[in-house]
């Protein structure tokens, strides 16, 4: 459960720009209570006394875990910040309700508006729309030419090709299952489009299965042991979304296929998947680092807001870093709300070199 | 086809049989009703009655045996095809539509339209005629937009008959209009089918259970049983203990075998 | 709205009293009262929820469970219902796509979408009715098939919606188009409903089946009929739905949109159990449902209470409704 740090909010009167709600069981009543208090302004270091901007975050899978950390980065910068946050969209990567829910937000004059551009078509005109009620938009964890005025995320399609090359690396020929969780979705097409074109440039005998797993965690599961117990002869499993990294890593685990010399690797750290790279079922994942994904486009929207647009935006990549059997040790020894393993704000330790 | 015989009556139905897969519900029953008379079928559950009933309205077809209506032979295609020859019926649960008015049930499946708009139902002649046909015979109903789930069941039956006669019967099928009703509702009832009769254009066919009111208000009786016609008599010419000696001697006779 | 009599007081006019009365006795009454009271709080609670901006977006809201609903609801009416609906809503889309693709013009793609929609529903009536298979599980079974072959048919990925600018602003891209093709929709549903053969038949079918074919009218037709049209409904609303995001994507709508049109026309007065309902109450249902996701957005609810929060106001909403219900019933006696 995510608990915000801050207090709750009043709602300023000029304008109308609703508070923040509260989570648990006081939400309701909290929700009812905290209408039309007097206005608040927020007063961060670093930057001039501003009112409490509202930052609308759109999302495909609001309630997919690897997006945890990402809110506690969009909280931890709006309490840095003195903004407040509204996290909303589809559960279910549902096009027709994230463009409900920007239109919303461009209704409610939000002061910006963040979104993962899943779709090709769909956010161009929204984006247009907002961007005319000068509203500054901006894309993280996928992109597109839609209109946004920069990117924040991972470079999707050379973070594909970095894992073709890596599996080419580990796999001479034969059978590879590449699976995907929502195909065409801009946040992880590219990905499977850059490994796939990474192992047939290297030229081996790699035949390739696309799997689509679905959008939830205990759906893309279910598939990737299907399609397991379907094709025992397969050499390596891979997935380019957390939830079916997750799902081949309990796959490899449960039935000890690293034994059996059958490789494995994916995307994001949810919990397990980093468990089971630390005891050698999986061999690695690649972290596109969600906290940053949340914090860099507050600070983004912040510092656009602060400079009346003049501090033009810029594209920011929250890189690829491959985790390994060498190096998940902190990953797991420590829990943060970095990684999303908890919400205790803490700062973590470190000593020693730095292996890059 | 007309068969000289059957000249002067109002319906006439020779060696009907119907046979479901193995089971056979009507065994060779023949029956007439002259015109404007009141026939009361008796017997108990099973005995073939209401099988009687779904092909003398049209809803079955026998699987052998001839139907004459007003003196012509008839091969009823359908329930449809019985009304245009003026056969209606009121089954026991009345065919009536809960969430419905009184005059939308009495019209169901005879609509009166407009002309203009297309498709449209002309509700207020629809009312007009319903109303019309409750006094033409004499029903009394508060108003004819109550939803028929309102009534009690003898006004509910009320209404079933009175949508009967409405379409222009020659021949009413009654079964079991009286089933349920405490005394003061199946008088409303009994009032109402003599009324009918008094009007001289009806005959009646009424499946009853209670042997004495059969006697009070048919014309003639005929008992069923075990799919077949074991009896039939004026009602003048009987009674309820006659009526109930045969049946016990029917009862034993089978115990015996 | 008072008269004086001639002692000088005051008393309220008795024309104010009967028509106060007969909005009462209105079946739609108590969840018109509803949606006011809905309005008013949310209103009260972010003063842009009655903007233009606003008013537009949350016509989108309501727009598509309103259209679906009026098919749903005639089906309830008569006893049956059609899970499959959310998935002809994805569906005809893309037959709309490939068959633009193959050549035709968009508007005669969009009749072959309706066209195909038209088949699912003929197909969910003819199970259902002649080999006497609950309509749930009838449907389904449809649902999955049809999830499956547009998942096929479209490789998993969403495709961009063709047809020209002009088109698509009149087939559900431009502000109101979606609301103005949904209250066209509910008007006519609403005179089908009640004032036609059809919709009488209808609900004879519900109330009384065996009764119904009694009288001699064709049950088996008048089902079949009603899950052609919910599936044609269903079929449209997914369409328009994709000129609305200019995205034509396998994973829109689904059973999401279903139960809210679902919820829309029970929420709205039709009872489950069948035998009555009212179009009109669908279309306020759904605006009910509408201004509840709309103003909780509006006003920042996060995604995770979102539900539970929507989920208390419903019952909230639903209770109230059926206590002004009763006490029309008790008043209107």
């Amino acid at each position: 459960m995510i608990d915000p740090k801050d207090p709750v909010s009043d709602t300023s009167a000029a304008g109308g720009v609703a508070r923040r709600a509260m989570f648990g069981g006081a939400a309701l009543g909290t929700a009812l209570l905290a209408m039309g208090a007097a206005a608040t302004r927020a007063q961060a270091a670093g930057i001039p006394s501003h009112p409490r901007w509202r930052l609308v975050f759109v999302n495909h899978v609001t309630t997919n875990p690897f997006f945890v950390p990402t809110q506690y980065g969009i909280q931890d910068a709006c309490a840095m910040m003195g903004c407040d946050y509204q996290w909303t969209g589809s559960a279910t990567s549902n096009a027709g309700e994230m463009v409900n829910a920007m239109n919303a937000a461009i209704a409610a004059k939000a002061d910006a508006i963040a979104v993962p551009i899943v779709d090709p078509a769909a956010f161009t005109r929204p984006i247009a729309r907002a961007m005319d009620a000068g509203i500054p938009v901006f894309s993280y964890n996928a992109d597109a030419n839609a209109g946004r005025l920069a990117y924040i995320g991972q470079d999707l399609y050379a973070a594909g090709v970095k894992m073709g090359e890596r599996i080419v690396s580990m796999v001479d020929s034969g059978k590879v299952a590449l699976f995907i969780s929502t195909p065409g979705q801009l946040n992880i097409q590219p990905r499977i489009d850059g490994a796939q074109d990474a192992i047939k440039k290297s030229g081996k005998k790699i035949d390739i299965d696309v799997i689509a797993t679905g959008a939830t965690v205990d759906e893309e599961l279910s598939k990737v042991k299907a399609y397991y117990i379907g094709h025992q002869d397969v050499k390596g499993m891979f997935a380019v979304d957390g939830g079916s990294t997750q799902g081949v890593s309990e796959v490899i685990r449960e039935s000890k296929l690293a034994e059996k010399g059958i490789r494995g690797g994916g995307f994001d750290l949810l919990p397990r998947t980093l468990t089971n790279i630390h005891e050698g079922h999986l061999d690695f994942t690649i972290d596109q680092q969600p906290y940053l994904q949340g914090f860099y486009t507050v600070m983004e929207m912040v510092t656009f807001l602060a400079s009346g647009g003049l501090v033009g935006p810029a594209d920011v990549n929250t890189g690829l870093k491959f985790v390994t059997k060498d190096n998940v040790g902190p990953y797991l020894s420590t829990e943060t709300r970095y990684e999303g393993k908890t919400d205790k704000a803490a700062i973590v330790p470190r000593s020693g070199a730095i292996k890059a | 086809m007309s068969d000289p015989s059957s000249q002067g009556e109002a319906l006439r139905a020779e060696a009907i049989t119907k046979r479901f897969g193995t089971v056979t519900a009507l065994d060779g029953v023949s029956m007439r009703l002259a015109p404007g008379e009141i026939l009361g079928i008796l017997g108990d559950n099973g005995a073939g009655k209401s099988t009687l009933m779904k092909i003398l309205t049209g809803y079955q077809p026998p699987t052998t045996g001839r139907l004459f209506v007003a003196g012509e032979e008839v091969a009823l295609r359908s329930v449809d095809h019985a009304r245009a020859l003026g056969i209606e019926c009121v089954y026991q649960d009345l065919a009536l539509v809960n969430g419905l008015s009184v005059y939308h049930n009495m019209f169901l499946n005879r609509e009166k339209r407009r002309a203009f708009p297309p498709f449209m139902l002309d509700n207020p002649a629809m009312r007009r005629r319903a109303q019309e046909i409750l006094d033409d015979i004499g029903v009394n109903i508060p108003s004819v937009d109550l939803e028929v789930e309102r009534l009690s069941g003898g006004q509910r039956q009320a209404v079933a008959v009175a949508r009967a006669v409405g379409s222009n019967a020659r021949i009413l099928l009654l079964d079991e209009p009286l089933a349920a009703m405490g005394a003061r509702e199946s008088a409303l009832i009994i009032d109402l089918i003599l009324r009918l009769k008094a009007k001289g254009d009806l005959s009646i066919v009424m499946i009853m259970h209670n042997y004495a009111q059969t006697l009070d208000i048919a014309d003639r009786i005929m008992l069923m049983q075990h799919g077949t016609v074991t009896y039939e008599r004026a009602s003048g010419e009987t009674s309820v203990t006659e009526l109930l000696e045969i049946i016990r001697r029917e009862y034993r006779a089978r115990r015996a075998a | 709205m008072s008269a004086a009599n001639e002692n000088g007081a005051v008393r309220p006019s008795p024309f104010a009293g009967r028509l106060l009365g007969a909005f009462l006795r209105w079946r739609e009454a108590s969840i018109i009262v509803v949606a006011m009271l809905l309005t008013l709080y949310f209103q009260a609670a972010n003063d842009n929820f009655l903007t233009e901006a606003n008013l537009q977006t949350l016509s989108q809201f309501i727009a598509a469970s309103a259209i679906i609903a009026c098919g749903e609801i005639m089906l309830l009416i008569c006893g049956e219902i059609d899970l499959s609906a959310g998935h002809v809503f994805a569906l005809a889309p893309f037959i709309m796509h490939f068959a633009n693709q193959a050549g035709l013009p968009i508007f005669l793609a969009l009749l072959a979408a309706l066209l195909g929609s038209a088949l699912v529903g003929l197909v969910n009536g003819l199970i259902t009715v002649k080999l006497s298979v609950p309509s749930f599980v009838t449907t389904l079974g449809t649902l999955y098939l049809l999830n499956g072959f547009t998942l096929t048919i479209s490789h998993g990925s969403p495709v961009e919606t063709g047809g020209s600018e002009a088109f698509a602003n009149v087939m559900g891209a431009s502000g109101y188009a979606e609301i103005i093709w949904a209250f066209v929709i509910v008007a006519i549903m609403h005179f089908v409903l009640r004032q036609t053969r059809w919709g009488l038949h209808t609900i004879a079918a519900g109330g009384n089946l065996i009764g119904a074919a009694e009288a001699g009218i064709n049950v088996a037709r008048i089902k079949i009929g009603n899950f052609i049209l919910t599936s044609v409904l269903a079929g449209f609303t997914g369409i328009i739905e994709a000129f609305r995001i200019s995205s034509t994507d396998p994973l829109a709508g689904g059973t999401a949109i279903m139960f809210l049109a679902v919820a829309a026309g029970v929420i709205g007065g039709t009872p489950l159990a069948g035998g009555s309902g009212t179009v009109l109450g669908g279309l306020i249902g759904a605006i009910v449902l509408g201004v509840l996701r709309d103003g909780f957005t509006l006003q920042g609810i996060n995604a995770f209470t979102f539900d539970m929060i929507i989920g208390a106001f419903i019952l909230i909403a639903m209770i109230s409704n059926i206590h002004v219900g009763r006490l029309q019933r008790r008043g209107g006696r």
